[in-house]
């Protein structure tokens, strides 16, 4: 199956069951949780169910596009549903399904795999969901994000876009996958995902371990979170403040990448990006329950007038 | 009385496999205790798990046995009258138990001066079922789960989230609800085969539970998984043409992950056969959870077997799927193999600087140097062998240099067996890369010791270093809490030496391995080296209760010296044989006397044999002077042997404490040097 094939029918089967297609965030970041449509997303109670593409980074995954397995940058699928639903396994099943997996046929365990980002002060229990030997999906109920226990909890389901595609083409390289086809005049061309990101794998390698400015990057990490405080403390902006965040740890992981950062300051880095979005998913739930707690006493104001 | 079945299943989203022994056991221990409190004879529960259930079955009485219980009432005079009618009295009293006053019966009971009016009541024991009811949602919620969790609104934590409950007595439904799931007569087969039978799985009876269950495509029991995963291992083992690398561990883990086991086997490409033994049983294990074959010589075949969660494998997708996997692993094993021999290990030496091993005390790099340093000053100890010497200086050199090597960085229990291998390959001796290949090891009581003498040599150093540091700054265990598993490579410490005889007393090794930590330390030596000697008494203690000797003689042993391990050992060995020795007992009494008498007495040991004045007293003290002169344990406790008739004659014949200071003196002086005779074999005050 093409990648763009699996993304859409993907996006068709989430959409079906009530989930919002959302975005990708134009920021670079390591995981689709750190997309805003999740982090502030799982916050709060409201009802939310979200669907949507991550390409993420982590640089020192990077293999200068020489390794069939590994690279810099992958492609999430990721699903947030909030509250997690009774049936979640099921519909997760019936979405692999829908991708063509007949399971009368194929071997599937939920093995037990944690998950925890240090850097989003975020943790949740459940599984990496194993198809005939192979990892394909993470599957997290949320339990804590932003620092802040979460009521109701979210059940986030992340496939690995690139890793199911070679799985069930039986594909040795991944840069040998097919992204798509394009139709011209001239007939029908199948483009490669190693056509369309070998060269970025290799220039985006050679950048994380070798041309990156490790001086530049401190400063930067440092200049990100003095803009993210910034913005949080003076004006109570926790979406731009959040950003700020985004790019501390993007810069870290580049920083890391480099082997710029000792593993006794490491704990201390990944506390101040931390620091920050916690910050900011306070200041966000604030906003939201002042904004719920002002409608209603609009609401309650509106009756009494009627009255 | 009757007795019905009991079932309960709590069926969940998957439940991690670490979790469900003791989960399981918990709440049997806990229903044991419930059912003995409601007077129900406490069964035995089955214990049955999956990945997706929790499950018990036992028998139970159908209620609770009646009981009856004695009231008393007013004086007969009161209840009734001079012609033997009932007075009003005696007529209420009836009325308030709810009788009739024909079941009035008169007895004096005790405390009471006359007799008095008694009914009998009979209190209805209740339906177990209802009991059950009652009792199972608290049973089930106060399960004590390490790693809690919530899910959708709910604020009920759990291990997972529980998706159906079955809950039976004989075949009656106990209705209980937890967190809005209310128990039925049915459950949950194999979730791949719901797929195709959407209907859920009726359990008529708690007897039909595995049968009923197996049909859809789980089997309940973890023993039947765990040897139907033996017996396919072995079948498919021996057609590959080899035997499974044995790991018991690995086998539970499969009987745990699955629900209905069926083993496959997978090739993968001879030319991975390249990599170190060592590399592919733990990626395999590690990664793939799967078992590696070796044939009869002890080398690997390019095959591997794993557990699939089904009966079958109909389109050969699950062997296919694992052999992808597989290699994408093992390519990067082989990468990170190929990039690690791009240079000599020595040059991670270096790199070792920037790898922390504790705050205080630096970094391997620091932890090397005083590595060898110690090595030095045992190696020269133990040998006069230059070579041997700098070989065992060279392993402690390059012990650690692996821990920088993108290997060890992906496999962490690689430590050692990398740097090994490596340098097997560099050309280094084969004593230097044997060493350092099995440097960690003791890894656990279980483990065995480094196959070589400069093997353990390294492994003393590396351990000593570790826990006289820890001490040195303070990071001392201390009841529960030892998380740098100091107690483990304490223990290492003793068994190499226990084993290997070697003349190094542990007070020299703690002050040989302080005086390398030197500025390092942060607590003063004395007060750390008094806690390192009383660390190391524990581990010796522990090591005489691993080798098996009886408490008493391992206290009367340990309290007369544990300075020299090679003696101890002689001593626990010759007290061992010597307890069943007829003598024994009376030897045993006759020091724990000379315990006594000597209590609050002084003594010097000098006496003027002269003085001594009755036959029996010159032969004990004839005897001593051969026994002083006996220079080895075992025929030193022959002579203590040959002592006791000796002595019960002396304590029936001569009074110790007599008038005669000078002679009273030189009695308790010859007794005093009888008991310094017996403190070189044991401290007999401590025998029980």
């Amino acid at each position: 199956m093409h990648i763009q094939e699996l993304i859409l029918r993907l996006q068709r089967f989430w959409a079906d069951r009530g989930c919002l297609i959302g975005q990708p965030y134009d920021l670079e970041k390591g995981a689709g949780t750190m997309n805003p449509l999740t982090f502030f997303g799982v916050l709060g109670e409201k009802p939310w169910n979200v669907a949507y593409v991550e390409p993420s980074r982590r640089p020192a995954d990077g293999r200068y596009g020489e390794n069939p397995f590994r690279v810099y940058k992958h492609l999430q699928f990721q699903v947030i549903l909030k509250p997690s639903p009774a049936a979640v396994q099921d519909l997760y099943i019936e979405s692999l399904e829908a991708l063509g997996i007949d399971f009368s046929k194929h071997d599937l365990r939920f093995e037990e795999d944690n998950w925890e980002s240090p850097t989003l002060g975020a943790w949740g229990v459940g599984w990496q969901v194993v198809l005939d030997g192979m990892e394909i999906s993470q599957f997290t109920y949320f339990q804590q994000a932003g620092g802040l226990d979460l009521k109701p909890v979210s059940a986030e389901l992340t496939y690995g876009i690139e890793r199911i595609c070679m799985f069930l083409g039986g594909y040795d390289n991944i840069f040998d996958l097919v992204h798509g086809e394009v139709t011209t005049d001239d007939g029908v061309f199948p483009v490669t995902y190693g056509q369309m990101r070998q060269r970025e794998e290799f220039e985006l390698s050679a950048y994380s371990f070798e041309h990156a400015d490790i001086d530049l990057h401190r400063v930067l990490f440092d200049a990100f979170e003095k803009e993210g405080w910034r913005l949080l403390k003076d004006h109570n902006h926790f979406l731009s403040a959040y950003e700020q965040a985004l790019k501390m740890s993007h810069t870290f992981n580049v920083l890391d990448a480099r082997g710029a950062v000792s593993t006794t300051e490491r704990p201390g880095v990944i506390k101040r990006v931390r620091d920050l979005a916690c910050g900011c998913a306070k200041a966000f739930l604030e906003f939201e329950t002042a904004d719920v707690a002002d409608r209603a006493d609009k609401k309650t104001k509106a009756e009494g007038g009627a009255k | 009385m009757s007795t019905e079945t009991f079932l309960l299943e709590l069926h969940c989203e998957e439940i991690p496999a670490r979790f469900l022994t003791p989960l399981t056991s918990e709440f049997s221990t806990a229903f044991a205790a419930w059912a003995k409190a409601q007077g129900l004879a406490a069964p035995e529960l089955e214990i049955f798990f999956s990945p997706r259930k929790l499950a018990w079955r036992g028998a139970l009485a159908t209620s609770q046995p009646d009981q009856t219980e004695t009231q008393v009432g007013p004086p007969q005079r009161m209840c009734v009258d001079e012609e033997g009618q009932p007075t009003i009295q005696g007529q209420k009293f009836a009325e308030k138990w709810g009788l009739d006053f024909s079941a009035v019966r008169f007895d004096q009971p005790a405390g009471k001066k006359e007799p008095c009016a008694v009914v009998v009541l009979t209190k209805r024991g209740r339906p177990t079922i209802e009991l059950l009811a009652e009792a199972l949602p608290g049973l089930i919620a106060s399960l004590h789960v390490p790693k809690a969790m919530r899910w959708g609104k709910s604020d009920f934590e759990f291990v997972r989230p529980i998706r159906n409950i079955l809950c039976l007595f004989g075949d009656q439904v106990v209705p209980i609800t937890v967190d809005g799931v209310t128990a039925t007569n049915s459950t949950w087969g194999h979730r791949l085969f719901h797929r195709q039978h959407p209907e859920p799985v009726i359990i008529a009876t708690p007897e039909s539970y595995e049968s009923a269950l197996e049909n859809a495509g789980v089997v309940v029991s973890v023993d039947v998984r765990r040897s139907r995963i033996a017996e396919q291992l072995a079948t498919l083992a021996a057609e590959a043409g080899g035997h499974v690398v044995a790991d018991g561990e690995l086998l539970d883990t499969l009987a745990e992950i699955v629900e209905f086991p069926r083993i496959v086997r997978g090739d993968f490409p001879p030319a991975f056969l390249e990599l170190p033994k060592e590399v592919l049983v733990t990626s395999l294990r590690e990664h793939q959870k799967s078992f590696c074959i070796e044939n009869p010589k002890g080398e690997l075949l390019p095959c591997f077997l794993t557990a699939a969660n089904r009966p079958d494998d109909p389109a050969g997708f699950v062997k296919s799927g694992n052999e992808w996997v597989l290699k994408a692993r093992l390519y990067d094993a082989r990468f990170f193999f190929a990039e690690d021999r791009k240079h000599p290990l020595s040059e991670r030496l270096e790199k070792l600087q920037a790898l922390t091993f504790q705050r205080e005390l630096g970094s391997y790099y620091d932890k090397t140097g005083r590595m060898v340093a110690i090595t030095k000053a045992l190696a020269t100890r133990l040998s006069t062998d230059d070579e041997h010497i700098n070989h065992a200086l060279e392993a402690a050199r390059m012990a650690k240099c692996d821990l920088r090597t993108l290997m060890v960085g992906e496999f962490p229990e690689l430590q050692g067996v990398m740097g090994g291998e490596y340098l097997k390959r560099e050309g280094a001796h084969q004593d230097v890369w044997m060493a350092v290949k099995e440097h960690y090891r003791p890894a656990g009581a279980d483990d065995a010791l480094p196959g070589t003498p400069l093997g353990c040599l390294v492994s003393l150093c590396d351990k000593l270093d570790t826990v006289a540091g820890c001490f040195a700054v303070g990071l001392v265990p201390s009841g529960s809490k030892d998380p740098l598993a100091l107690r483990r490579a304490g223990q290492g410490i003793v068994r190499i030496l226990w084993e290997q005889g070697w003349p190094l007393p542990p007070a020299d090794l703690i002050s040989i391995a302080l005086g390398i930590v030197g500025a390092k330390a942060t607590k003063p030596a004395g007060e750390t080296t008094e806690a390192l000697l009383a660390f190391f008494k524990d581990r010796v203690a522990y090591q005489l209760e691993l080798a098996g000797y009886a408490g008493s003689v391992r206290r009367s042993a340990l309290a007369a010296g544990w300075e020299d391990l090679a003696d101890l050992k002689a001593r626990c060995e010759a007290l061992s044989a010597f307890a069943e020795d007829p003598r024994f007992a009376s030897l045993a009494q006759s020091a724990k006397r000379i315990g006594n008498i000597l209590k609050d007495e002084i003594a010097n040991g000098d006496f003027d044999r002269g003085l001594l004045a009755q036959a029996e007293e010159q032969v004990l003290a004839e005897r001593l002077l051969k026994l002083e002169f006996t220079p080895d344990q075992a025929s030193l406790l022959a002579a203590l042997a040959d002592l006791a008739e000796p002595l019960e004659a002396f304590f029936t014949a001569v009074m110790v404490k007599c008038e005669d200071s000078a002679l009273r003196a030189a009695r308790l002086n010859l007794l005093h040097r009888l008991r310094q005779a017996f403190l070189r074999v044991a401290d007999f005050s401590l025998w029980q």
